[in-house]
């Protein structure tokens, strides 16, 4: 089992033909704890799968460590890291079987716990639910099924890390939840500490013990699935991950424990902000703004609404500010709606 | 083995598996630098020294000698005085006539013809003008000949499409001297041609003698129009169908919607095709060689001439100024190709109508000129080839298998400094295993390394693909005055390489890029992380190559190896230099010395070298080779 450290990891590209680099990670910090199902997520192109391939070896860092278990990889080439990757594309190999596809690793390494080769594929092929399917060529097989052979193949050779870069996006919804299901099921029966790379939040929430929400090359939270959706830091993270609406204002007025904020000529009454900051961010959550509390009344202007089942998702603007509600009916083009000062959360500067 | 020992030696192993493809990729290099470089730069060295001091006189000869550039040789020589050449140039053009005459007597018809006469004075072209001026020309018939049949290809469905469209890369591994043979076969005096002819109480002519320039053409066209054809397919049948409906529904009609939309989606595809024709072209050699002779003499003909009567300084320095020409033509070629996306196969490729869905039809205007252009294509491609096979056994006079048995008779009682038709079978066979066996291990590596490089494996790239615009002669020279005359090595020794071996270096380069442009395209579509997941899984680089891409890619590999093999069975122009005067000629060498003399023997030993290249192309075909450089 495996403790996975990362220490002022950075990775540029050359671009182009000058001198100039793109940079694709910033001085990333990271610790995955032993048997962590451990998740980076972030919008396309903010380094989360850089950062796998950096752990996997396919990438080096132009600067900082990787460390197993306080074990620097530095020059490590992948084969001899002892990890195991399932990519978006499986990479199945089309001209082996299943059952030979989950071998291969065994062909480097032996298969734990002294069984053979043929026990091995089969205990793998039955974890993820293919028993009798070892002879099949994988391009017979479905997606999902696919996606459960890559992850076969990853595990068989008993690996210290499990890295699975967004193994779900090319399957569809319904079938992304029950395998989502099973996998979670799996890691924590292998105990496997496991990294996945996703850009779907509410995936990241559902599945992860604690998740990483990455933007433009750097880590901008870490902490687990509530205190991410509760309490976001940045303002980032809080449009990203939540159903947040963000509002920036000037602090005109301290009265104990609330203090009254100037947002675009409305006054607006939230927690006390401890630090002695003039400028705020703070957000309310979609749910909090409701048409039946009376205190910071907003009256929003309609744009759409979309019917969700229980409730009904409506998007408008105040005062120049999006505004994202969650509402139990359609409203009309104007709606007044009002939030508790306590649901207000006050992001970091 | 003691543990220590076993330790070591499994260290030795895991660094040599470790360092696999460098090492390969060293050698690689290596054979190239002495095999390729070397020549090429022995030439460069012969062109630009005179009595052992660097000098520029070669050059300045030839560019100032009208004999090799025409009227260019003057400007050349005086590049300031513009006033004169402008003076040329305008008393040229005041002279060319436009004139309607009525009476072009066509053979054996009595009516007068109206004929459009431009007559343009005489203009002194000059060696390289030649060879440029019928490069013009065969590019234009081949593009006019290969247009309709991508036409044809592209929107009709027919029974045995497929098979013509694979037929269309028949062309890219018949060897050169096949083609001159074959075209002798038709058109020559005593050619199928003037046989059908003779029935009707026609002929004989000598198509051959009176219009050499025209036989030339035709036999160029026979080569590159299917190479047109094919490029315009491609690029005909990856216009996505959506995109031509999205313009009709916007309000175009169907003409303006092939014009605005499939048109500017061809054009690349035809450039490509018309500028690569231009190359082949302009480095013609056995094709002139043999149909035209001196008379004809095209620069590759001459540089060959050059060096039978031993004149290397002179062959040098045409050689460099072809190969500078040819080059530049490749790197415009290149530059344009990688400008062009490629083609991809559309999500919804346009749909072909039925060719003959009824005899109405098949009557209309469209299907008739369809059918026109289908008979000269017939006549133009298939006469020739059937015209060698039916050649090897008639004699002008009826069947007959005394074509053969003269190979017979040579083989038995020829002299030793006659060229027997046995060893010609066996070196070709011997020399084209050789060839695949070297060819194959180079052109993949080259692969490999050019695959996920980036911008370093562009470089490597053009730097492998050299031998493509190289032309087989001067490679030749090359060989010759570097390798088989040796080069001298400090402290007495001499690096030479002579004979067999020499030919089959020269037949393994030329050969190669073949291979590297089989197998490249498949390994560049190759998914990253099949490699990556076996390396994650605990394979090393090498051994990732060995279990999962190389399986993939055996077809590609399969092809290479046939392209090698054909290249090798139908190579001419480096090996004829080589083998002049050794034991070492091919089936291709000993069809020109045959031609010399009677057309005969000459087509039926064409007719052999013709099976075993058809038996190359079905392999080619079968595991879908790719026929674009």
């Amino acid at each position: 089992m495996t403790e996975l450290r990362l220490e002022g990891v950075s990775k540029r590209y050359r671009a182009g033909t000058d001198e100039t680099t793109t940079a694709a990670l910033t001085d990333v910090d990271l610790t995955v704890r032993d048997g962590e199902f451990f998740t980076l997520v972030g919008p396309s192109g903010c380094g989360k799968t850089t950062t796998l391939r950096t752990i996997a070896g396919f990438e080096e860092p132009t600067d900082g460590t990787v460390s197993f278990d306080d074990e620097p990889m530095a020059g490590v080439p992948p084969e001899d890291r002892d990890v195991g990757v399932v990519f978006q594309s499986y990479g199945l190999f089309p001209h082996l079987s299943v059952a030979e596809n989950v071998g291969y690793g065994l062909r480097f390494r032996d298969p734990p716990g002294g069984v053979s080769v043929d026990e091995r594929v089969a205990e793998l092929l039955e974890l993820v639910d293919l028993e009798g399917m070892g002879d099949r060529a994988p391009d017979q097989l479905s997606g999902g099924q696919q996606q459960r052979v890559a992850l076969a193949r990853a595990l068989a050779p008993a690996p210290d890390l499990l890295l699975l870069d967004e193994p779900m996006s090319a399957l569809d919804a319904r079938l992304r939840e029950s395998l989502r299901r099973q996998l979670t099921r799996i890691q924590s029966r292998l105990d496997i500490t496991t990294i996945y790379v996703t850009h779907d939040q509410e995936e990241a929430l559902a599945i992860s013990d604690r998740l990483a929400v990455m933007n433009d090359g750097r880590i901008e939270q870490v902490a687990s699935p509530q205190t991410i959706y509760r309490e976001p830091e940045t303002r980032f993270v809080a449009e990203f991950v939540g159903d947040n609406n963000v509002f920036e204002g000037t602090v005109v007025a301290r009265d104990g424990d609330r203090c009254s904020v100037d947002v675009g000529g409305k006054t607006i009454a939230i927690p006390a902000v401890s630090n002695g900051a003039e400028r705020v961010h703070f957000c309310v959550r979609a749910a909090a703004l409701s048409p039946a509390v009376e205190q910071n009344q907003l009256s929003v202007s309609v744009e759409t609404s979309e019917f969700r089942g229980e409730t009904v998702r409506a998007y408008g603007r105040w005062n120049g500010v999006p505004i994202v509600l969650q509402l139990e009916e359609s409203p009309a083009d104007e709606i007044t709606v009002g939030f508790e000062p306590s649901s207000v959360h006050v992001l970091e500067p | 083995m003691s543990a220590t020992g076993r330790v070591a030696a499994g260290r030795v192993r895991a660094w040599l598996e470790r360092h696999a493809i460098g090492l390969t990729a060293l050698v690689t290099a290596g054979i190239l630098v002495v095999m390729l470089y070397l020549p090429v730069g022995v030439v460069f060295v012969e062109a630009v020294l005179e009595d052992g001091t660097p000098t520029l006189g070669h050059f300045a000869d030839v560019l100032t000698d009208p004999f090799y550039f025409g009227i260019l040789a003057d400007v050349f020589a005086e590049p300031l005085a513009i006033g004169t050449h402008l003076g040329s140039l305008a008393g040229w053009l005041a002279a060319i006539s436009i004139s309607l005459t009525l009476e072009y007597p066509l053979p054996g018809v009595d009516l007068p013809v109206p004929w459009l006469a431009v007559d343009t004075p005489g203009v002194r072209k000059g060696l390289f003008g030649f060879t440029a001026y019928q490069a013009a020309l065969s590019t234009v018939a081949s593009v006019v000949l290969g247009l309709p049949a991508a036409y044809v290809l592209a929107n009709y469905e027919f029974y045995g499409r497929r098979t013509l469209r694979s037929l269309t890369i028949l062309p890219f591994v018949m060897p050169g001297i096949l083609v001159a043979v074959g075209f002798y076969a038709m058109f020559g005096r005593a050619g199928t041609l003037n046989g059908l002819l003779g029935t009707v109480g026609l002929g004989p002519y000598a198509f051959i003698e009176t219009s050499p320039l025209a036989i030339v053409i035709l036999a160029h066209a026979f080569y590159n129009a299917p190479l047109v054809a094919r490029l315009t397919v491609a690029a005909w049948e990856s216009v996505d169908a959506r995109t031509v409906e999205t313009a009709r529904s916007l309000g175009a009609s169907e003409r303006r919607a092939f014009r605005d939309v499939v048109v500017p989606q061809l054009a690349p595809a035809v450039l490509t095709g018309a500028l690569l024709t231009f190359i082949f072209t302009f480095m013609t050699f056995p094709i002139v060689l043999a149909l035209g002779g001196l008379q004809l003499a095209t620069v590759e003909v001459w540089i060959y001439d050059r060096i039978q009567r031993l004149d290397y300084a002179e062959a040098a320095t045409l050689a460099i100024l072809e190969t500078i020409l040819s080059l530049g033509l490749t790197y415009a070629y290149l530059r344009y190709e990688s400008a062009q996306t490629g083609f991809a196969r559309a999500p919804s490729p346009p749909p072909k109508e039925r060719l003959v869905p009824d005899l109405r039809t098949a009557l209309s205007p469209r299907r008739l000129a369809i059918f026109g252009y289908g008979l000269v294509a017939l006549v133009l491609f298939v006469g020739p080839m059937a015209s060698l096979v039916v050649g090897g056994f008639t004699d002008g006079s009826g069947l007959t298998l005394r074509n053969y048995s003269f190979l017979l008779e040579r083989q038995l009682e020829g002299a030793s400094f006659q060229t027997l038709p046995l060893p010609a079978i066996r070196n070709s066979l011997l020399f084209g295993v050789a060839t695949l066996l070297i060819a194959v291990p180079m052109g993949v590596v080259i692969s490999v390394l050019t695959a996920r490089t980036g911008r370093s494996g562009t470089i490597v790239d053009t730097l492998a693909m050299l031998p493509l615009a190289v032309s087989g002669i001067v490679f030749g020279i090359g060989l010759l005055q570097g390798l088989v005359f040796g080069i001298p090595l400090p402290g007495g020794w001499r690096f030479q390489v002579t004979g067999a071996v020499a030919i089959v270096v020269a037949h393994a380069v030329a050969a190669y890029p073949f291979v590297t442009r089989n197998v490249s395209p498949l390994l560049t579509n190759l998914d990253p992380a099949m490699t990556e997941s076996a390396r994650a899984l605990g394979a090393s680089r090498f051994r990732a190559l060995f279990d999962v891409e190389l399986p993939l890619v055996a077809n590609g590999i399969v092809a290479g190896a046939a392209f090698a093999f054909a290249i090798s069975i139908g190579e001419f122009s480096s090996t004829v230099i080589l083998a002049s005067g050794g034991e070492s000629y091919t089936m291709p060498v000993a069809v020109e010395r045959y031609l010399g003399r009677r057309s005969g023997p000459a087509i039926a030993m064409g007719t052999l070298l013709l099976a075993v290249t058809a038996a190359s192309f079905v392999v080619i075909d079968r595991v879908g080779g790719r026929y674009e450089l």
